[in-house]
């Protein structure tokens, strides 16, 4: 069956069928990321923190626009060439355009995993520590020997499941327990799931909607867990994600963290941030951290005199958002901020910092205590990143169905394009204003989320 | 639209020139941010002014908006205002009496 108006205009519209179905689609796709932008104003009008300025990779962002404004243009010589019937010139512009989809895709990747691996800690004070967890991060908890699993007669959020919550988490081979009618067991899904009836029935008889197992492990144990796989935890206690608690003891919690940045934009007194306490990046670190902003602080006056450097977004960033880029501050008279900058900290003994040093940053040992809150760079450290992620996610997602599409006209639509090429052509535009539209929102994404 | 070849040949030359001032439109951006102006809200709008100018040589030009049936702009009349108008909610929080209570409370 011929669908009408593919290749010719419709009378009363005046334009083929797909051109007034994209249009209609481009409307409700303003109407999304219009939303969306709009939730991006009011979180920022609403951020109580340093919304992040030129945080992002802006090399790796401003490649990603040229890619995206590069491929609009072959896009549209892919189209052109078709209306010439020039098919080999049509074909390799369509392909560029594809790879310069996947390239964009490929650079977006890079700068997501880069995000994943960063973390920024807030100490008690309001001061963020950047940096990576070299060695990950977990908890050690150790002499754990008595284990008490509750059991929910009705669906319950928690469900008690040891095998796969707690025994993974357990340091060397799964332990033997002793159950609480003296049985030696190996825990299993078969012998727990009979321990979880008995537990049921005693509940019954009882009349309570909660049975309770309590197991004791033969030789104490020790519990490496990430945070993320425990509920939480006490200097005697741990609870899994299945609800079931052990007693112990706390061994470590302590958090090392290769630095990277120390920003201190939120501390009412930044010289006297926790950062440097000597336990952490100490003194040494803290000269360089004043001369650093004092050099910014000179440099913002003499360049404009006039202005108030708290209104100065990029200033507060370059005052108050220390770079670390090494494992030693900089020397006495080295250079901290720029060519010509006398830096006015004096490299001391390694020894006052007890931070050790590693190839990039210095390690600093965190104390749980002194830790309010951390993240690594995803939609949990603040509203600014979970913005970021939904937008760039949401328009990642748009430039794989773009590319998905040019791919069809490229690949499978060979027949169509021996046997009726000014339909495929239609096709092609339309595909194509779909893409011009992913660009355009990119224009907006741009200087939104990297630059300003 | 351009239909014929010559109209073509002339609007593959259009597409190019449009594709270049995109570019350096681009870079005038990057630059622009790293401009301390009197005071950042300035570098918001002249940002904003230029992606929005940089937006218009898309849908003019790319998306053909120049010259298209009026179907469409009675389409897009509709969706721009509403979607502008989206831009402006956040003036009502200016009176919203909640209290932000801060996302990095060192008590939670």
């Amino acid at each position: 069956m011929d669908i009408p108006y593919t290749v010719t205009a419709r009378p009363d519209t005046g334009l083929y069928n797909a051109k007034v179905g994209i249009w209609l689609f481009l409307a409700s796709e303003v109407m999304l990321f219009g939303g969306l932008f709009s939730s991006y104003i009011f979180l920022r009008v609403g951020a109580d923190y340093h919304w992040p300025v030129h945080e992002l990779n802006v090399t790796l962002g401003f490649v990603n626009t040229l890619v995206l404004i590069f491929s609009s243009v072959t896009v549209l010589l892919a189209w052109a060439n078709l209306k010439l019937r020039k098919i080999g010139q049509f074909k390799m512009y369509l392909a560029i355009t594809i790879l310069c989809a996947l390239t964009f895709m490929v650079i977006k990747s890079f700068e997501y995993r880069a995000k994943f691996s960063h973390y920024a800690v807030k100490l008690t004070d309001g001061t963020f520590l950047t940096g990576h967890l070299e060695d990950g991060y977990e908890i050690k908890f150790g002499e754990a020997s008595k284990f008490t699993l509750t059991i929910y007669a009705q669906n319950s959020g928690i469900k008690a499941d040891p095998v796969n919550y707690v025994l993974p988490l357990i340091e060397g081979e799964a332990p033997k327990f002793k159950t609480e009618a003296g049985d030696e067991i190996t825990l299993t899904k078969a012998t727990f799931q009979e321990l979880q009836k008995d537990a049921l029935v005693k509940a019954e008889k009882a009349g309570k909607s909660t049975g309770t197992i309590k197991l004791t492990a033969l030789t104490p144990v020790t519990i490496h867990a990430k945070p993320s796989k425990i509920l939480n935890y006490t200097d005697t206690t741990i609870s899994f994600l299945d609800g079931t608690v052990a007693e112990g003891k706390l061994l470590d919690d302590k958090m090392t963290l290769t630095v990277d940045g120390v920003d201190a934009r939120s501390v009412p007194d930044a010289e006297n941030s926790l950062a440097w306490n000597n336990h952490y990046l100490g003194e040494s670190w803290k000269k360089a951290f004043i001369a650093n902003r004092d050099h910014a602080e000179e440099e913002f006056k003499t360049k404009y005199p006039s202005r108030d450097p708290l209104k100065s977004a990029t200033h507060q960033k370059e005052a108050y958002y220390l770079h670390i880029e090494s494992s030693t501050p900089p020397a006495a008279e080295g250079e901290a901020h720029g060519e010509g900058h006398k830096a006015e900290a004096k490299m001391e003994e390694h020894s006052e910092a007890h931070a050790e040093h590693s190839g990039h940053g210095p390690k600093v040992t965190l104390e749980k205590k002194d830790i309010a809150f951390w993240s690594n760079y995803t939609p949990k450290l603040n509203t600014y990143y979970a913005i970021y992620f939904t937008l760039t996610g949401l328009h990642g997602l748009h430039v794989v169905g773009g590319a998905i599409v040019l791919t069809y006209f490229l690949l499978f639509d060979g027949k169509m394009l021996r046997e009726d090429p000014e339909r495929l052509a239609n096709r092609v535009e339309v595909g194509g204003l779909f893409w011009h539209f992913v660009d355009l929102v990119w224009i907006f994404l741009f200087p939104l989320l990297y630059l300003l | 639209m351009a239909d014929s070849p010559e109209e073509i040949y002339k609007s593959i030359k259009k597409i190019k020139i449009v594709g270049l001032l995109l570019g350096v439109f681009t870079i005038a951006t990057v630059l622009l941010s790293f401009w301390e102006l009197p005071t950042h809200s300035l570098n918001i709008l002249v940002g904003m002014i230029l992606a929005t100018f940089k937006a218009g040589l898309v849908a003019l030009i790319f998306m053909h908006l120049n010259h298209e049936s009026k179907m469409i702009y009675k389409i897009l009349a509709f969706t721009i205002a509403l979607a502008f108008a989206l831009f402006f909610l956040f003036v009502f929080s200016a009176h919203d009496p909640l209290v932000f209570s801060g996302l990095y409370d060192s008590n939670q």
